[in-house]
């Protein structure tokens, strides 16, 4: 997916303004929100259970490259087919390799965001092969040609009304008014391609490194249809996702659902080790498994490595003030909300994302509620360190920051200034108290809000005469 | 060097790089060999009573008989209090129960598209969440779960475990260990991807009738 | 108990009855309260802005300033939170400095979550009186945990009743430098909470950032509200500032 990160605040003030997004915007943080809240109740310890999750993740990644090799020898001896790619590209070549390999004319595609990072689809089709995005949201934006606006809900910025008119042009029916028509229009459109289909593509929310499975969870049915029906099924992946045990799974799918959507477990866990055995009648006859590394590594061996633990569960997204008044679209590339301020500097060059990671009032409603503990606020941080060393900021910032700590480091000079600028401010502020207008530094605050004007006094002069008045009247 | 030699060598050295010393394979083949049972909330419950519980919060339904030979009974009186066609496709261990003599239409194979109801039983089911588990094998057929609009599963009491974890013993004990797949069902499918409204049946089965047997 | 007050650069600046009714509130205690004449910034804004270089100049500055003290208290959750919990990450790797900042991190505390927790106070006299809604400000909850504190010195006041927001952890949307940099964003979010202000039927918004009240105020006052008065906890507590006096 190309990055338009770059344009964040303007898209971010566009969407402030658009009625619709923002009525979408309100609904969603209602349900995630109060959803989570809910099923978390469930778990007596969740702090507990965080923490376990958090360590367990770090251990894995500490030794990923043990659990990744332990993963595919048992894997491949059920019949895996394992494939490393080193770049979007790679992974893509090596999508359309296999399709072409087996005569595939139509892949049916069960949501995954590694997919929508490495533009697979467009490639895909680019080389004259069907692709029909089954989840519904993702199918929603396909036929609108749009991209995901969140993770987990990839339609939550489109109205019932845009979805009606949408499926009324592109079906050809008539359009319906009702979300449940709506749902079941779309499961009899896409029925027929479940069952048709030559090939099926997943993504994986994790592999297990002790049986060498990889396991998705969903609630459609659409990702058990993908990983049944077709004759073959290629699951993308990222070293990232591999977790030691089926008991790390059971531990982590505690979290996910919980923290995704408010539910104590999703309603479908697939969990695929191989092919179709001999005997079994449904199944595809060959499971590729393609384990991508596109910036992995590099962030693995950075200060942002804690980013690696995330699971994709979206709650620091459906928690942020920010998000939840912008929307995902905004932050331009895969990710949005907290963890996509970190990714996507990360795997994309800081120079690209120079907003995401300030665009953050670093309140921690994410780090709260993410389900491994990653210290999003810190790692946003460091990507502003890593901004200013490397004079990614703007000149006027540079200055009033060297300017400020030069003050604050001469008391006797920063008092006598902090005196006037308070005497000058409360002059202006005049009778109403208030500034109306700043105008270069600060004229953000004023375009939506009035600054109370100084009290008039500095703190350190009242106190002084405080001292000086006690002190005469010692000597008194 | 290929893609996967690259990838492995690069992880070994950002980890070397951010101060570990490196994969640790002995740690790694302990966990692996003695997974790590990690913190669980309090499962202070009956598990059959839990499973039911959270099997209704799913929404699914149930029936509860102490013979397997009232099952074909049971199947027959939901699907007419359903005004749901008795005819379907169902599991081959159950193919000798009373279907026809409880005029049920039933075929032992794969669901097909056009199948509109599937009958399966399971392998195990977890109280914790209300969820059915179902192992793929030549008898279990994937499909029967999945394609038809309305999916029936017949549990045995004794084979409600109280948590995932307690499913781990009785796969890794399978002398031919995983099957193909591991299917975690808790409900009809569902999707609230308009507008964050709920709604049942989107790609699986619209509704889920469990039959627990206390035999 | 020689109590260091750390008064923070904007409540010098803008509101120094702030520090006037914290000083009342000490020593009213009975501490004896030491405050470093040459204090300025506790080094946040070049922090939060990426500019570790200033920002461990201006807290070795701070620490030395407050070394010789037996608690620093401020009356701020986000500048006590930046001694607290992020200087040792800024001297992480200064031996001399990381063990100084544990060191007065392990002193350094909030306001209300001094006065509860560590002077234990029993009486607050103040002629504070009406229905009042608390904020609850992202650093001074979510870092150092305050939340029940100031709710319980306000039940210690006769004519105070508090009407809770339902969104009163929510963030109002100042975040230092966000909200110069990122205007739009943060008068929505400032607007939102006004919304939960004014719905909560209170007539005073009380809290303890002086950041925030800036930010909640001045949206409040644009949007055209001259009547919901917005006090920090300490002038609430001390009785000072509720009639827009300049403290002498």
């Amino acid at each position: 997916m190309e990055i338009t990160s770059h344009q964040f605040k303007k898209t971010a003030s566009l969407k402030l303004r658009d009625q619709k997004v923002q009525s979408a915007l309100g609904k969603a943080k209602g349900k995630f929100v109060v959803a989570r809240e809910r099923a978390v109740k469930e778990l007596d310890n969740l702090e507990e259970i965080r923490q376990a999750a958090a360590d367990m993740r770090s251990h894995c990644l500490e030794n990923l490259d043990s659990y990744l090799e332990e993963w595919e020898k048992n894997a491949t001896a059920k019949g895996t087919v394992v494939h490393w790619a080193e770049s979007a590209e790679e992974l893509n070549s090596l999508v359309v390799e296999i399709a072409k390999r087996n005569n595939v004319k139509k892949i049916i595609k069960s949501k995954s965001m590694i997919g929508e990072e490495t533009g697979l689809n467009r490639f895909v089709e680019g080389h004259g092969i069907e692709v029909k995005e089954t989840d519904l949201g993702e199918y929603i934006i396909q036929q609108a040609g749009e991209h995901p606006s969140h993770i987990i809900a990839p339609a939550t910025h489109k109205s019932k009304d845009d979805i009606a008119d949408l499926f009324a042009e592109k079906h050809q029916t008539p359009r319906l008014d009702d979300i449940e028509a709506l749902t079941r229009e779309a499961r009899e459109i896409l029925r027929p391609h479940f069952l048709t289909a030559d090939m099926g593509i997943t993504g994986a929310n994790f592999m297990i490194a002790e049986t060498g499975s990889t396991v998705i969870v969903t609630n459609e049915g659409n990702g058990r249809m993908t990983t049944t029906m077709p004759r073959v099924h290629v699951a993308i992946s990222s070293i990232e996702k591999c977790i030691p045990t089926l008991d790390d799974f059971a531990l982590i799918n505690r979290l996910l659902p919980r923290s995704a959507t408010g539910q104590s477990i999703s309603n479908y866990v697939s969990m695929t080790t191989g092919p179709k055995r001999e005997g079994d009648r449904d199944g595809p006859e060959e499971f590729h498994v393609i384990i991508l590394d596109v910036g992995r590594t590099r962030v693995l061996g950075s200060d942002l490595r804690d980013a690696l633990r995330c699971i994709r569960c979206g709650a620091c997204m459906n928690h942020c003030p920010v998000y939840q008044n912008i929307g995902g679209h905004s932050y331009g590339w895969v990710y949005p909300g907290p963890i996509g301020s970190v990714l996507t500097p990360a795997y994309k060059g800081i120079e690209n994302a120079l907003d995401l990671p300030n665009a953050a009032t670093f309140c921690n409603q994410c780090g709260v509620v993410c389900p491994v503990k990653i210290p999003l606020p810190d790692l946003m941080r460091k990507l502003r360190e890593k901004q200013f060393m490397r004079n990614l900021r703007p000149f006027a910032e540079r200055l009033g920051l060297k300017v400020w700590a030069t003050l604050a480091m001469q008391p006797f000079v920063y008092s006598i200034l902090t005196r006037t600028l308070a005497r000058i401010g409360k002059l202006i502020g005049g009778k109403k108290r208030y500034l109306r207008k700043f105008y270069l530094v600060g004229s953000e605050w004023t375009k939506q809000r009035d600054m109370a004007a100084p009290q008039g006094r500095t703190f350190r002069e009242i106190y002084g005469e405080r001292q000086n008045l006690s002190k005469k009247e010692d000597v008194r | 060097m290929s893609a996967r030699e690259n990838i492995l060598s690069r992880i070994r050295a950002a980890n070397k790089s951010a101060g570990n010393a490196g994969s640790d394979s002995a740690r790694v083949a302990g966990r692996l060999s003695n997974p790590v049972l990690g913190p669980r909330p309090n499962l202070d419950w009956d598990p059959e009573e839990q499973f039911i519980r959270k099997s209704v919060a799913s929404a699914s339904t149930i029936a509860q008989t102490d013979s397997m030979e009232n099952v074909p009974g049971l199947v027959n009186q939901y699907l007419t209090e359903s005004g749901l066609p008795r005819s379907g496709v169902c599991w081959g261990e159950f193919s000798q129960l009373p279907w026809a003599e409880n005029e049920i239409e039933m075929e032992f194979r794969p669901a097909t598209g056009d199948d509109k109801v599937g009958v399966t039983g399971c392998d195990c089911a977890i109280a914790e969440t209300g969820t059915l588990v179902l192992l793929s094998s030549p008898d279990q057929h994937a499909t029967s779960s999945l394609l038809p609009e309305t999916h029936i599963a017949v549990v045995r009491k004794r084979q409600i475990l109280k948590t995932m974890e307690d499913v781990w013993g009785f796969l890794r004990e399978r002398p031919s260990g995983l099957p193909r797949q591991v299917n975690f069902i808790s409900g009809p499918s569902r999707t609230a991807d308009i507008e964050m409204t709920l709604v049942y049946g989107a790609h699986g089965p619209y509704r889920v009738h469990i039959i627990i047997v206390n035999d | 108990m020689r109590v260091g007050l750390f008064v923070t650069c904007l409540a010098d600046l803008m509101r120094p009855s702030i520090g006037t009714s914290t000083l009342k509130l000490l020593e009213n205690a009975g501490c004896e309260v030491i405050f470093p004449m040459t204090q300025t910034c506790c080094g946040q804004p070049a922090y939060n802005s990426g500019d570790s270089e200033n920002a461990k100049r201006l807290a070795k500055k701070l620490i030395s300033e407050f070394a010789d003290v037996d608690y620093v208290v401020v009356p701020s959750g986000s500048c006590a939170g930046m001694i607290k919990e992020h200087y040792i990450k800024l001297f992480e790797s200064d031996k001399e400095f990381l063990s100084k900042s544990e060191w007065l991190g392990a002193r350094t505390f909030e306001l209300t979550d001094f006065l509860v927790n560590v002077l234990r106070i029993e009486n607050i006299e103040s002629s504070f009186q009406g229905d009042i809604t608390y904020h609850d400000s992202c650093a001074g909850l979510r870092e150092l945990g305050i939340k029940e504190q100031p709710r319980k010195l306000l039940s210690k006041l006769q004519h105070v009743a508090i009407k809770e927001m339902p969104g009163a952890e929510q963030c109002c949307g100042f975040g230092g430098t966000f909200s110069i940099k990122y205007g739009d964003i943060s008068g929505r979010l400032a607007d939102l909470k006004c919304e939960e202000v004014e719905q909560s039927g209170a007539d005073t918004l009380v809290l303890g950032d002086l950041g925030c009240i800036l930010n909640i105020e001045g949206r409040l006052r644009r949007r055209g509200n001259s009547k919901t008065k917005v006090l920090h906890i300490a002038e609430v507590l001390a009785g000072e500032n509720l009639g827009d006096e300049t403290p002498k």
